[in-house]
């Protein structure tokens, strides 16, 4: 883990809100460069609606966020995507009736990178994801679930990244399958350097991939530490390990 | 395909069982007819209630719905429980797929030369001008509802946009064809835009009825706005187009004199072909280009999924107006050509039914496939035409025709679709591991 002097990402005080319900009650959360960080806490905790201002829909109602200090509270959506942060959004959403090709090349098409670094990114995706490679022809609806989530980790790879946001990638998955994408964030971290914020359920997964961890209650984070400190207190086993341990 | 499918069809083998099918459905069909057919009444001259009976009729009607459930119950079984594979033979499979690479080819060169084979036949080509000229409109509409998926119900608006921009300028200011061509697409292209903006937030159901209400006000306003456009009386003595400025007529600087050939009114009418031929090509060749570029495939994936697409850095909004921005263009163009070639513009011919005739046109062809709208236009305008001969009943058969096909081939007649990006080396692998059906 690098410590680097301001952090890649940091949101103070952020609030969100849809109509006249609040998601987002005063957030503050700050990601390094070359952290992986886990936020967790149950249905309707905020999670992905952090994830989406972040992405600028909804519009942040209070609060400042800063990328490598730059606020981008502002940013229209499609540019926050031109500033190398991807995003995997919940419920994987590829385009069905495109082929695996396709979906990849969209993740690369708004970056305007050259044709050699778009090919050596694809080479990664293929190496991460061998499956993709196999099924490169077929269209993005034929694959199964899993490979679904890889495709849309792919695809949002292929805008080569500084910060990836995942949203939930082990939902709806089979233990095995889960496994084998949180090994593949896990490689990405070490071996290129990624920094991950990823949304999740699974909050023991989650928590033992992650170098820091936060909890989310009702729009506000309650809980912030490192996994395995997170992994340790009853109340984080009470509320989200206890009865669903598979680990 | 599944379990269920071959459960369904095991029951209703043997004579007993067809029977029985085929008596039920009479037993409803008497149920049913009994009143409706059966009794007949009337209101007397002095307002009465008379009624007679027609027994005559109802047991035909029945015997019909007897006779007719057990055909179709031998069809069903003669053809087999449901599932292409068995259906189509191997060997048919590969000749389908030998057709369908030389298709395209083959009606091009088709096309090329229907002048050439019917040069006589004036009808056949009216009716190739007509048929063509519904193909470049269903390509234009085919960026909109098939690429971009933005259901587009008012599309004869920029059909109407192009044919008055040309007919306006062509009678005051005296430009020629070839000067209000361009002029036509991009009015007609900025109408589009005018349409887009305030529909972007719309999908689906919501923006066929705003484009459905657009349509329906550009018509409107080309019949009330009668010193511009003339009102109902519409635009009359529209130019022919020119060969680069030589005109194809009876004239001593005309097309005919120059060559030093016999006048015949036909070449205006092999010219006119020609050029909707090129244009309709204009469009083919541009929309294929574009789905290869980033612009395309952002208009697939606007079709796919929205939130992805803007997860993605997509500015949706300009993906939208530029779809409807060349969908209007094509379709600017494709009036302007309507307008020179009948002359005479005027508001009825831009009603909705021209909207919806493209519409199923573009779903009938196969949203997103060029080959299916092509075919499809030929289908429906052809199909038109093929039926004249039934009168009355033209539309029925032609609407039983359509209901029929599109159980046939519920995604168009060409439902898939090419992919724009490819990997040489990954291509015949993948087809291998496609067959083992994992995951």
């Amino acid at each position: 883990m690098t410590s680097a002097p301001t952090p890649l990402l940091a949101i103070r005080g952020l609030r969100a809100a849809y109509g006249k319900i609040e998601a987002l009650k005063g957030v503050d959360v700050e990601i390094n460069a070359g952290e992986i960080v886990a936020l967790i806490g149950a249905n309707g905790a905020g999670k992905s609606t952090l994830m989406m201002t972040i992405f600028g829909k909804p519009r942040a109602r209070a609060g400042r966020i800063l990328y490598d200090g730059r606020d981008i509270t502002g940013v229209p959506t499609h540019e926050i995507a031109h500033l190398r942060i991807a995003q995997s959004p919940e419920g994987r959403r590829i385009f069905p009736r495109m082929s695996v090709a396709e979906n990849l090349q969209m993740g690369a098409d708004s970056t305007g990178c050259t044709d050699a670094e778009r090919e050596a990114m694809l080479q990664r995706v293929f190496t991460l994801f061998p499956r993709l490679k196999e099924r490169y022809a077929q269209r993005g609806g034929t694959l199964s679930g899993g490979e679904q989530q890889m495709l849309a980790i792919g695809r949002a790879l292929m805008s080569r990244p500084r910060l990836l946001l995942l949203d939930e990638p082990s939902l709806g998955l089979a233990p095995l399958i889960a496994r084998q994408i949180f090994d593949a964030i896990r490689t990405l971290n070490r071996q290129d350097g990624l920094t991950v914020l990823i949304v999740e359920q699974n909050a023991n997964h989650a928590l033992k991939l992650a170098h820091r961890g936060y909890v989310m209650v009702n729009g506000l984070i309650t809980l912030a530490g490192t996994g395995s400190e997170l992994l340790q207190r009853p109340e984080i086993r009470a509320a989200y390990l206890e009865g669903g341990r598979h680990g | 395909m599944t379990a269920p499918s071959t459960n369904t069809a095991k029951p209703a083998t043997g004579i007993p069982a067809l029977l029985k099918t085929a008596f039920t459905n009479a037993l409803v069909a008497l149920v049913l007819f009994s009143l409706m057919v059966g009794i007949r009444t009337e209101a007397g001259s002095s307002g009465q209630l008379t009624y007679w009976t027609r027994f005559g009729e109802l047991a035909s009607l029945v015997g019909v719905v007897f006779g007719g459930s057990i055909v179709i119950e031998l069809f069903r079984q003669w053809i087999g429980p449901s599932g292409a594979e068995r259906l189509v033979p191997p060997a048919v499979h590969s000749g389908m797929a030998f057709v369908g690479r030389f298709l395209a080819p083959a009606l091009l060169i088709f096309a090329l030369l229907v002048p050439v084979i019917f040069y006589d036949q004036r009808y056949i080509l009216d009716l190739g001008i007509l048929v063509l000229t519904y193909v470049m409109l269903g390509w234009g509409l085919n960026v909109v509802v098939g690429l971009a998926g933005l259901l587009d119900l008012g599309y004869v608006a920029f059909y109407a946009v192009g044919a008055y921009s040309y007919g306006l300028i062509a009678t005051n200011f005296g430009w020629s064809f070839w000067v209000c061509l361009p002029l036509a697409g991009i009015l007609a292209a900025c109408w589009g835009v005018l349409l887009g903006f305030p529909v972007l937030r719309l999908r689906g159901d919501y923006l066929a009825i705003v484009t459905l209400a657009f349509g329906e006000i550009i018509r409107l306003v080309i019949i009330n706005w009668q010193e511009l456009t003339g009102g109902p009386n519409g635009v009359p003595g529209i130019p022919r187009p020119t060969l680069f400025g030589i005109p194809l007529d009876n004239s001593d600087d005309g097309l005919a004199a120059k060559l030093g050939i016999e006048y015949s009114s036909t070449h205006r009418i092999v010219f006119l072909f020609y050029l909707i031929l090129a244009l309709a090509l204009l469009t083919n060749w541009v929309t294929i280009r574009l789905r290869r570029l980033p612009i395309g495939r952002a208009w697939e994936a606007l079709r796919e999924d929205e939130v992805a697409c803007r997860a993605l850095g997509i500015n949706t909004t300009t993906t939208k107006l530029t779809a409807f921005a060349t969908g209007a263009m094509f379709g600017g163009f494709a009036g302007a050509f309507f307008a020179t070639r009948q002359g005479f513009i005027s508001p009825e011919s831009f009603t909705f039914q021209e909207s919806a005739l493209v519409l199923a046109i573009v779903v009938l062809g196969g949203m997103g496939s060029q080959l299916g709208v092509a075919l499809a236009a030929l289908t429906m305008i052809g199909g038109f035409e093929l039926f004249r001969g039934l009168e009355t009943y033209r539309m029925l058969v032609f609407g039983m025709a359509m209901v029929l096909i599109m159980i046939w081939r519920p995604r168009g007649l060409i439902g898939h679709r090419a992919p724009t990006v490819y990997l040489t080396k990954a291509q015949a692998i993948s087809s291998d591991l496609v067959k083992e059906g994992h995951g």
